[in-house]
């Protein structure tokens, strides 16, 4: 588990794991999914464990059971698809994500993304589904037990007020992983396997915009895949993360970019993602709008930077928010100009 | 409830009872007497309890034991070869690389990791392996001079 991102440092690593809990590990998915839905809400799912076991550690997550996906094969390759997408097993690991060829040709966003994340170590369990799944993160949750002690349990611990955001007394718990932001700026569907089948559907649909309930998916639902679109000609994308150090941390922001340019240069086509700055990952359609129809930076650009620092809602934020505010126009804007240059260098190259 | 399960640790085969919810890096320095493994922040922000799982350096601290079935597990106990230490191992103490030793069983590992896969690593590839373990007291710079010095070593024996 990373530690900042609206969540500080938990104080010390006390375990508090329920010595009966049980564990599994299913050698099919089909028996996976049946010992999730056998009880609703008692199960947890055990891919890489990096952000779970934390979890379990610091009694944020209640489960009687466990059910691992060591003894399940698939759902691991890397591999390009017929019409030139990218097709990504969820339970590869960041690392073979972060390092593979077809990655870092088809979406540098993602490459970049995952290479940022967490560090070498963890990236070597964290999985790609684990990473689109991972809970919300907030200062006042995101602690030890001990720690969390000394007040009567936030929203999110299942208590009645929230301590960042006192005024509307709603849950405001970030979103905070890396590669999701990359993945819905290039467009990514994700494919769950459930008690009722399988179904397919943009990344985006994903993310219920609620910081206690961040996804929109059945508890026995299980994430098997990533599907990227083929990037177009004349297109680009890249990532940029600003976090307190240059490792282990979340992102205070992290700014996704995807480009289509026409033949004059200009934007065709703009995907911006924010993620650090809400409940789930944050589509900024008025930077997208502006950017329709403009040349296409060279560089990274004041004006975008200042207009999405102001175009960002309220934030409620251990960080300080004009700071944020500022981060995340800065990393827009330099998101943009990067993945400009690799639109430009991809159609030259066609 | 306690039940026996197979690990594979620095060569050997261990049976190990074991709860399922039983942490590796205990398991490694309580039921084994591995002691090199640390317990650090135990959330995998530090580095201390860095172990090699299939050659890769891994966050024991944030795995359960029962997972590791089946894994080839390396411990700083396992490092050194039958000739003698691990060329990183000499490294370390030859720069001067270790004060209070709580972070070296996993930079070691760390280091060792990087340079089976990339014998010969550029300043950036040596401290991004090395991002993820921190160190309290030597402010970093003896640790990456050890590393460059295994590295070079490995070229140039002499």
């Amino acid at each position: 588990m990373q530690v900042k991102a609206g969540g500080g440092p938990a104080a010390d690593s006390e375990c508090l794991m329920e010595p009966a809990l049980e564990y599994h590990a299913p050698e099919s998915l089909e028996r996976a999914v049946a010992m999730l839905a056998e009880e609703p809400g008692a199960g947890a799912l055990l891919g890489g464990g990096t952000d779970l076991v934390a979890a379990l550690k610091c009694g944020l997550l209640r489960v009687r059971r466990l059910v691992s996906l060591r003894a399940v094969p698939a759902h691991r390759e890397i591999a390009r698809t017929a019409d030139g997408g990218l097709r990504i097993g969820a339970f590869a690991t960041l690392h073979a994500v972060a390092g593979a060829a077809a990655v870092r040709a088809a979406c540098p966003a993602l490459a970049e993304a995952a290479a940022q994340t967490a560090s070498p170590a963890l990236r070597n369990r964290a999985t790609l589904g684990g990473n689109a799944c991972i809970d919300t993160r907030c200062w006042y949750y995101n602690q030890s037990a001990r720690w969390r002690a000394h007040r009567a349990p936030c929203l999110k611990a299942g208590g009645e007020r929230c301590y960042a955001n006192q005024g509307e007394n709603r849950c405001v718990a970030l979103f905070s992983a890396d590669t999701p932001a990359a993945l819905v700026a290039c467009g990514a569907r994700v494919t769950l396997r459930g008690p009722r089948g399988e179904r397919t559907q943009p990344l985006e649909n994903l993310y219920s915009g609620d910081g206690l309930t961040p996804l929109v998916k059945d508890p026995a639902e299980i994430v098997t895949g990533i599907e990227l679109p083929a990037a177009p000609a004349g297109s680009g994308s890249a990532y940029e993360k600003w976090r307190e150090r240059d490792s282990i941390e979340f992102p205070v922001v992290g700014a996704a970019a995807y480009l289509r340019l026409g033949p004059g240069g200009e934007v065709a086509e703009a995907r911006i993602v924010l993620t650090g700055v809400g409940p789930g990952p944050l589509r900024l359609g008025g930077t997208e709008a502006a950017l329709a129809g403009r040349a296409a930076p060279d560089e990274a650009d004041r004006e975008i930077a200042d207009a999405v620092s102001r175009s960002l809602g309220v934030l409620y934020l251990a960080e300080a928010v004009p700071h944020k505010r500022r981060v995340a126009g800065v990393c827009v804007a330099a998101a943009v100009a990067r993945a400009a240059a690799a639109a430009r260098a991809a159609r030259s190259a066609a | 409830m306690k039940q026996l399960i197979e690990l594979k640790v620095n060569g050997q085969t261990h049976d190990v009872a074991a709860r399922p919810t039983d942490i590796l890096v205990d398991v490694l320095r309580e039921a084994l007497g591995l002691t090199g493994a640390k317990r650090g922040c135990g959330l995998g922000a530090c580095g201390a309890c860095t172990v090699l799982i299939d050659g890769r350096p891994v966050n024991s601290c944030l795995m359960l034991a029962v997972e590791a079935v089946g894994c080839e597990i390396v411990t700083i106990e396992g490092l050194r070869g039958a000739s003698g230490l691990h060329p990183v191992q000499q490294a370390f103490i030859e720069a001067g690389a270790v004060q209070c030793g709580y972070c070296t069983p996993g930079m070691v590992l760390a280091a060792a990791a990087l340079l089976e896969e990339c014998p010969q690593p550029d300043e950036a590839r040596i401290r991004e392996a090395l991002s993820g373990n921190v160190c309290r007291c030597t402010g970093y710079v003896k640790i990456l001079d050890a590393v460059r010095g295994a590295a070079s070593r490995a070229k140039d024996p002499a």
